[in-house]
């Protein structure tokens, strides 16, 4: 992270998000809204000086997803980069009700600034890289059967990586978010909302056999006298060095039953899983004080108004379609766009880290070329037939087509209409605008009308 | 412009040659109008294959090309670019799917012959009427945007960064890192995320 924020050739612009990218491969233009932080970073120390001080201190953290607290006035967390401080404008006291006004007292570099707006910066690039990344599925709303969130002891896998980190709220101690005992049973399940047709998603996240079993290692590993039991539909460990860290955590004593956990319910201060050993054909019940879901990987919020904006398509599950599964895995169907990590699919670091120097290369292909040669297969608009009706305008998917005014010479002098204009380089040749001219204005140059009533002349005469 | 047809029908192997009768195929294409040869090969898309179309080209004159094999998303570049390499536009030329829309598709050999025919006739009407097509060219910015500062922007973004270009990185949160942050050790090597 450092290494990305002291590059030379890295301009790096966080609490931002694209809204708008407009042009085609190698001249892009995107706008880019920047949020307003409150804090003027060219100033701001990141001492910290504001969030000691400030009154407003028990906000959920969402860093650590509410298991921990933090200030009005924050940084996502200690290790940040950039190391500044922002203010959470719909918790600021001052923000909110015109009171307070602490930090900006306070603040050794008078970096505060409450009048802080909204901010849109245009910028040019000639390539893209999405990598948006996901989220994860909302088992809350989806699974009844372990309680629609309502047990404070069934978290999400992420949840327990905060607990077992030594940067998280508890300094690394496992601890039940209810109580803060120690656990000494933890429960793990596996494919919650992933391969999941009826409640979540038909896919396999792919790296949940893995973490889960560095969980199970790690509760062997940290808590003494402890049982973690691991319940799965299959072991998944195609990766290289996997299944031999697997094997780790079975040696380590971790016990994995192969079988769905049909219902969660409180017993006392613990959670009774039922299921079944599908491996024995036996009904089983296990007591566990922790039960850590593992949740499906989805694509992160927001990333399908993106795609829609540059001009690609997603999948069925919304994740970023590539412009083929095999040999096109980093391209998508934009030219210049290009994919790395989670938003393309489900993956784990290594692949993600791959496919993301894939991308790299090939925008550095992109920028060794002086010039781009550009597919001529394009629509060309017969300006003489075109009526300016803009049927053809919204259908474009790669918003190739405008209306312009065009000059021409009528019967009482000249005068000014509208007609369809293509940009030839947005144009990607689909011909999806044909069939809505109804003047038979557009033409697509290599599928012009007179070729095609030909090719069907030629199957039907 | 004139018009001198030259029809090649792959066997890829057997994907096509095993359902569909390709000298059949071909031997139907020297009666189309405007058809002055027509060939099979086993892998049209190999060197010697690519070698053959070159050649019939200036041989045999050809003004049009029609490739009868795979799907044009598998070998329409290899084919331009030999079709160019033998002297014509690389839009005189048409390619014809007869393994993904018909071998792969059809067992019964007769009708996928037929098959294979008719779409072949369809191609060679309409390269009759194709036009020489030129490339253009557009100028390039040589700066990338990244959208997203996880681990998988951060490496795209260094990646490009140390090949000398300019990248603009953008993230949605106050701070880069995304996901892999809040994780604590990683598998299978148990090292840190952060």
């Amino acid at each position: 992270m450092v290494a990305v924020a002291q590059h030379p050739n890295i301009e790096m612009i966080t609490y931002a998000e694209v809204t708008q990218v407009k042009g085609y491969i190698g001249n892009f233009k995107a706008t880019i809204k920047k949020k307003p932080k409150y804090v003027d970073w060219d100033l701001c120390t990141g001492c910290g000086t504001c969030a000691e001080k400030c009154p407003t201190k028990k906000l959920k953290d969402e860093f650590d997803l509410g298991l921990g607290l933090r200030t009005a006035i924050h940084k996502v967390y200690p290790q940040a980069v950039p190391g500044k401080f922002y203010i959470d404008a719909q918790n600021c006291t001052k923000l909110t009700s015109g009171k307070c006004g602490v930090c900006e007292k306070l603040c050794p570099a008078q970096a505060i600034r409450f009048d802080d707006k909204e901010e849109y910066q245009e910028v040019e690039v000639g390539a893209i890289v999405m990598a948006t990344g996901y989220d994860l599925f909302k088992w809350e709303e989806a699974y009844g059967e372990y309680g629609y969130g309502k047990y404070p002891d069934v978290i999400s896998s992420l949840h327990f990586e905060r607990l077992v980190s030594a940067g998280g709220p508890t300094g690394g101690k496992v601890q039940r978010p209810s109580d803060g005992k120690e656990p000494k049973s933890v429960a793990f399940i596996k494919c919650v909302g992933s391969r999941d047709d009826t409640k979540g998603k038909s896919y396999c996240s792919r790296a949940c056999c893995m973490y889960t079993a560095k969980h199970a290692y790690q509760v062997k590993d940290k808590i003494e006298d402890s049982e973690a039991y691991v319940f799965y539909m299959d072991v998944r460990t195609a990766g290289k060095n996997y299944e031999e860290f697997y094997q780790r955590s079975l040696n380590a004593g971790a016990k994995y039953i192969r079988g769905r956990v049909s219902k969660i319910y409180p017993r006392g201060e613990r959670l009774v899983l039922k299921s079944e050993d599908t491996l024995l054909g036996r009904p089983l019940e296990v007591e566990a004080d922790l039960v850590v879901l593992a949740t499906a990987m989805v694509p992160s919020e927001g990333a399908g108004a993106l795609a829609k904006a540059i001009g690609f398509s997603s999948d069925k599950d919304g994740f970023y379609q590539e412009a083929h599964p095999k040999l096109q895995p980093v391209e998508t169907f934009a030219a210049g766009v290009y994919l790395a990590g989670c938003c393309q699919g489900p993956k784990d670091i290594p692949d993600t880290v791959a496919q993301a120097s894939a991308a790299a290369v090939k925008i550095c292909g992109l920028f060794s070329k002086n010039e781009l040669a550009t597919e001529p297969m394009v629509t060309q608009v017969d300006v003489s037939k075109c009526s300016g009706c803009g049927f053809c305008v919204p259908i474009c998917p790669y918003n190739a087509i405008s209306l312009e005014p065009i000059q021409e010479r009528g019967h009482h002098g000249p005068f000014t209409r509208n007609a369809a204009q293509v940009n030839s380089s947005l144009c990607q040749g689909c011909g999806a605008c044909l069939p809505a001219c109804r003047t038979l204005a557009l033409n697509l140059k290599g599928f012009t009308n007179d070729q095609l009533v030909a090719e069907v002349d030629a199957l039907c005469l | 412009m004139k018009k001198r047809v030259g029809v090649f029908v792959c066997d890829c192997g057997t994907n096509i040659a095993s359902v569909v009768d390709t000298e059949k195929v071909a031997a139907a294409a020297r009666q189309f109008p405007g058809v002055v040869f027509a060939t099979t090969y086993k892998y049209m898309c190999s060197d010697p294959g690519q070698e053959l179309v070159r050649n019939a080209i200036k041989e045999q004159e050809l003004e049009q090309v029609v490739i009868a094999s795979c799907s044009p998303r598998m070998h329409e570049k290899t084919f331009r670019k030999a079709v160019e390499d033998g002297g014509i536009n690389a839009y005189m030329f048409e390619m014809v799917n007869i393994r993904e829309q018909d071998s792969w598709v059809h067992h019964d050999r007769e009708q996928a012959t037929q098959k294979a025919i008719a779409l072949v006739r369809m191609a060679v009407s309409k390269v009759l009427r194709n036009q020489p097509l030129q490339v253009s060219t557009i100028p390039v910015t040589r700066k990338a945007l990244v959208i997203g500062g996880g681990i998988a922007g951060m490496q795209a973004a260094l990646d490009i960064a140390e090949a000398g270009h300019q990248v603009i990185l953008v993230e949605k949160e106050a701070s880069i890192g995304g996901k892999m942050t809040q994780l604590d050790k990683t598998f299978p090597t148990m090292d840190c995320a952060a």
